[in-house]
């Protein structure tokens, strides 16, 4: 039995090629081309892999990131409503989306709002949407310090710092099929709300601080990059810094940012000489005084 | 010495303390004459400020100069103490303290600089609870969408206002 399988394995082995059908002949291109195709399969399967595997570690994508930040500001604006001043809106849109522009996530729908609050603070939502309250609107005195402000919170948006801290928060199966298309399944829809609270409640508890140090930081360059005086922010630093940290206005930001005596102190040392290149920036403070009076 | 004496009280300025020691510079720039040094703790006036440069007077060695602008801090015309500088250097605060003026509660008092923390009852503005219990406005959502700028617009703007992208590097931080 054994010498017979031997004898036709030889047999196969020499003659087998001579009576192979032209549509069996490998050709080395053929080979090649093959190899190509599931080369190229290959990378497709492990872009979807790694899709889903993005997916169920949360990561988002943009459209999801905007639908989520809308929901978030929307909360916001729940809590305090926009100014009723179209013209100060309208300025605060400029400068914003200005900085926004010079920033590596610029094709966002950058989207600026002034808050009726006496509270100091500003907030930032996934997805480029941002507000400021009056109460800290109306600490500034130039258009460069503005800038430092809506900058700041640019930064926090281009690092998904909000979402990065959602994604802590929640357990790893939370994020599994989570997005705006699953929206018409209830179960999905609930998964969602509970993100959105969880949004809303990280305004009142806050990011990790090392996220407003580096929020502070690449404000700096980025109002720098917009062509404003990027000193400017350490100005609405020192100028929080003179008021009573315990005043019902700063209750907030005192909670939920590092003391801001700190904050100039890292800011200050990180700044120190890297830009005094760009120190000559503008300050628009004639401009910023035109708007000022309206509200 | 004298002139100094006499032109620094003249010129509109704000208190401030010196919250790192400092060396002092002629003009506002690194490689311009370092003409002394002032402490962590000392009094100062504060002139103007240019760039990432401050001018300040100190009456303490009779000193007009430029220092970094993050080794001074403004007191403004309440209490002029900052956590760091309390925690620094105890002993001029005494001598600070005869320097506080009237202010209101809403600066800085030096006394109570402590926050109880819990104070969210009674806050102005957004408070914690606020902003825990706030029900989505979507309308008002609309309506700051419609207050959204463009590129074409915000280029207009910009150069209104004197400003040009300008190419500036990174500034390496920790994360």
């Amino acid at each position: 039995m054994k010498i017979l399988t031997q004898a036709i394995l030889l047999f196969s082995l020499i003659f087998g090629p001579a009576v192979m059908t032209p549509s069996f002949a490998l050709s080395f291109d053929d080979l090649k081309k093959n190899l190509k195709e599931a080369n190229e399969k290959l990378k497709e399967k492990a872009k979807q892999g790694k899709k889903t595997f993005d997916r169920a570690r949360g990561k988002l994508t943009e459209e999801e990131e905007i639908e989520i930040g809308g929901n978030l500001i929307s909360g916001l604006l729940g809590a305090a409503p926009l100014v009723d001043d179209a013209g100060l809106q309208q300025y605060v849109n400029d400068v914003g989306y200005w900085i926004a522009s010079q920033s590596e996530r610029r094709q966002l729908p950058w989207n600026f709002g002034v808050i009726d609050s006496e509270g100091i603070n500003a907030f930032a939502a996934p997805g480029g949407y941002i507000v400021i309250t009056l109460g800290l609107y109306n600490l500034l005195e130039n258009e460069a310090q503005l800038a430092g402000v809506l900058a700041h919170e640019i930064a926090h948006v281009v690092r998904k710092h909000h979402l990065k801290a959602l994604q802590k928060t929640m357990k790893r199966e939370f994020w599994a099929d989570l997005g705006v298309k699953a929206v018409g399944n209830e179960d999905k829809r609930e998964k969602f709300r509970k993100l959105i609270n969880s949004g809303v409640q990280l305004y009142a508890s806050g990011l990790d601080r090392n996220y407003e140090y580096d929020a502070d930081l690449r404000a700096v360059v980025l109002a720098a990059r917009a062509g404003y005086d990027p000193y400017a922010l350490l100005d609405v630093l020192t100028t929080i810094d003179s008021i009573n940290p315990a005043s019902s206005e700063l209750t907030v930001l005192m909670k939920t940012h590092p003391p801001t005596a700190k904050r100039l102190d890292q800011l200050g040392r990180k700044m120190d000489g890297r830009l005094d290149d760009f120190a000559s920036g503008q300050l628009n403070a004639g401009r910023f005084r035109q708007i000022a009076i309206n509200p | 010495m004298l002139s100094i004496l006499l032109v620094a009280p003249l010129r509109a300025s704000q208190d401030g303390i010196v919250v790192r020691t400092a060396a002092v510079h002629a003009q506002a720039s690194h490689g311009s004459t370092r003409i002394g040094q002032v402490t962590a703790g000392t009094t100062v006036s504060v002139f103007s400020r240019q760039g990432g440069w401050k001018e300040i007077f100190s009456e303490d060695n009779s000193i007009v100069g430029w220092v970094r602008s993050y080794q001074v801090r403004e007191t403004t015309a309440a209490a002029p103490v900052s956590a760091e500088a309390e925690s620094d250097s105890r002993g001029f605060l005494a001598g600070l303290a005869s320097f506080s003026r009237k202010a209101s509660s809403f600066f800085k008092s030096g006394k109570d600089n402590k926050s109880s923390g819990t104070a969210t009852i009674g806050v102005r503005g957004l408070s914690e609870q606020e902003i825990n219990n706030a029900q989505a406005d979507f309308a008002e959502f609309e309506k700051m969408k419609r207050f959204a700028s463009s590129t074409k617009r915000a280029g207009n703007f910009a150069k209104q206002g004197g400003l040009s992208a300008t190419k500036v590097p990174d500034i390496p931080g920790k994360k």
